[in-house]
């Protein structure tokens, strides 16, 4: 595979929408989700290589995408990015429970270890089979089970500090 | 709370992986064609495949990521530049209502407007400036990263502005969430022409007939309340 810029920028554009909208869905923003698909396409320019010799693009995609919105989740974190960013102080609080609980979800994925958050956002995000979560992983489908049992135990004592 | 019961969790029976690859033609023949049958027949998956190229269109029209040697572009466009990209664009759909003070941010991060559209019995997400027809029944969803009081105006070819949602003399709370859908649809009339809406976040229940009167008197340069910020999406119906 030949992946001049020319090549990249048309991957861009027959693939970007598989970054854009599960970093929409992982980042709960849109602008933390276009930065995070010009990152991973502006990566690919410097270094092509990363996804040459990949099996698939799409998975690669998966991959990629899921390692930047989990950095971006622990960033936000530790620095309270997205709290400072999204709440405006002083807004009132209407306590709609679907957004509550996906902003949530987000914060306990930012306590998670990488491996078994991913295998969360494969598993439950994704809807993918454990065979599938175990592909893009390069585990055997017994250690995603492992990891998601790991993570509801992990995410139910999180609940209970909370 | 069940990891397997959160709001972010996937809906359709087969997975995200699935459809992507099958979209993207990366599946072999026979089980492309496996796929293919069954998101033709499943109503969740259908519409998770539509949602699919809804976003596939919208990417069709964003920046380039930047190249060695040539300046980066900025990463968080600002209101202005988002205005000018629009302007460009003219099928793209964000922009600002009218040039802000300095002091006032227009436009949100994290703030949406989505719209979907059911024609006969297919539903698709609609891209901006997208085609539908007259009797087309639409559905409105808003992404916000924090509580807020929306309203979804409209003007339509004749240049005449009505609130599509809610129905009520004031924008309607919304709870914070990505793709919130309204609880209001509606069905498009027989009017043909460029369709302007105008989706507005505030952070008080603001009476909506003012913005409606001036959308219709200014012909879509409305300005908003100062605790209000707005997004700007077209469709044409013929």
């Amino acid at each position: 595979m030949i992946l001049d810029p020319a090549a990249i920028a048309s991957l861009y554009r027959s693939h970007g929408h598989v970054v854009l909208r599960r970093a929409r869905t992982l980042l709960g923003s849109e602008a933390d989700a276009r930065e995070v698909l010009q990152e991973i396409f502006t990566a690919l320019v410097r270094n092509p290589d990363a996804v040459r010799s990949a099996g698939s693009i799409v998975g690669w995609l998966y991959q990629a995408t899921t390692h930047h919105c989990l950095n971006t989740l622990r960033k936000a974190r530790t620095g309270a990015r997205v709290l400072e960013l999204h709440v405006r102080p002083g807004l009132t609080e209407i306590g709609g429970p679907r957004g509550e609980a996906a902003a949530e979800v987000r914060r306990l994925l930012a306590l998670l270890p990488e491996d078994v958050a991913a295998a969360v956002v494969y598993h439950h995000l994704d809807g993918m089979t454990h065979a599938e979560v175990a592909e893009l992983l390069g585990c055997s489908r017994r250690q995603v089970g492992y990891l998601l049992e790991r993570a509801q135990g992990l995410w139910d004592r999180a609940e209970q500090t909370a | 709370m069940n990891l397997a019961a959160t709001p972010l969790c996937w809906n359709a029976c087969l997975s995200a992986l699935r459809l992507d690859r099958w979209m993207m033609g990366e599946l072999g023949a026979a089980d492309s064609e496996t796929v293919g049958t069954h998101v033709s027949t499943c109503a969740a998956c259908s519409t998770a495949v539509a949602g699919m190229r809804g976003v596939r269109e919208e990417v069709r029209v964003l920046p380039l990521p930047p190249v060695p040697g040539r300046p980066a572009t900025r990463r968080r466009v600002t209101a202005v530049t988002v205005a000018g990209l629009s302007l460009a664009l003219a099928a793209s759909l964000l922009f600002v209502l009218r040039t802000p003070p300095a002091t006032e941010r227009v436009k949100g991060p994290g703030l949406g407007l989505a719209m979907y559209v059911q024609h006969g019995t297919e539903v698709r997400r609609a891209a901006p400036g997208e085609t539908v027809s007259p009797g087309d029944a639409v559905r409105f969803a808003v992404s916000t990263p924090r509580p807020a009081f929306v309203a979804v105006l409209s003007l339509d070819p004749a240049g005449k502005a009505s609130v599509y949602f809610p129905q009520a003399p004031r924008a309607a709370q919304v709870p914070a969430g990505s793709e919130v859908p309204l609880p209001l649809g509606t069905r498009l009339d027989t009017t043909t022409g460029e369709e302007q809406l105008l989706g507005i976040f505030c952070a008080s229940a603001v009476e909506l007939e003012p913005i409606r009167e001036a959308l219709e008197r200014r012909q879509g340069a409305a300005s908003l309340p100062a605790d209000c910020q707005g997004l700007r999406w077209s469709f044409v119906k013929r």
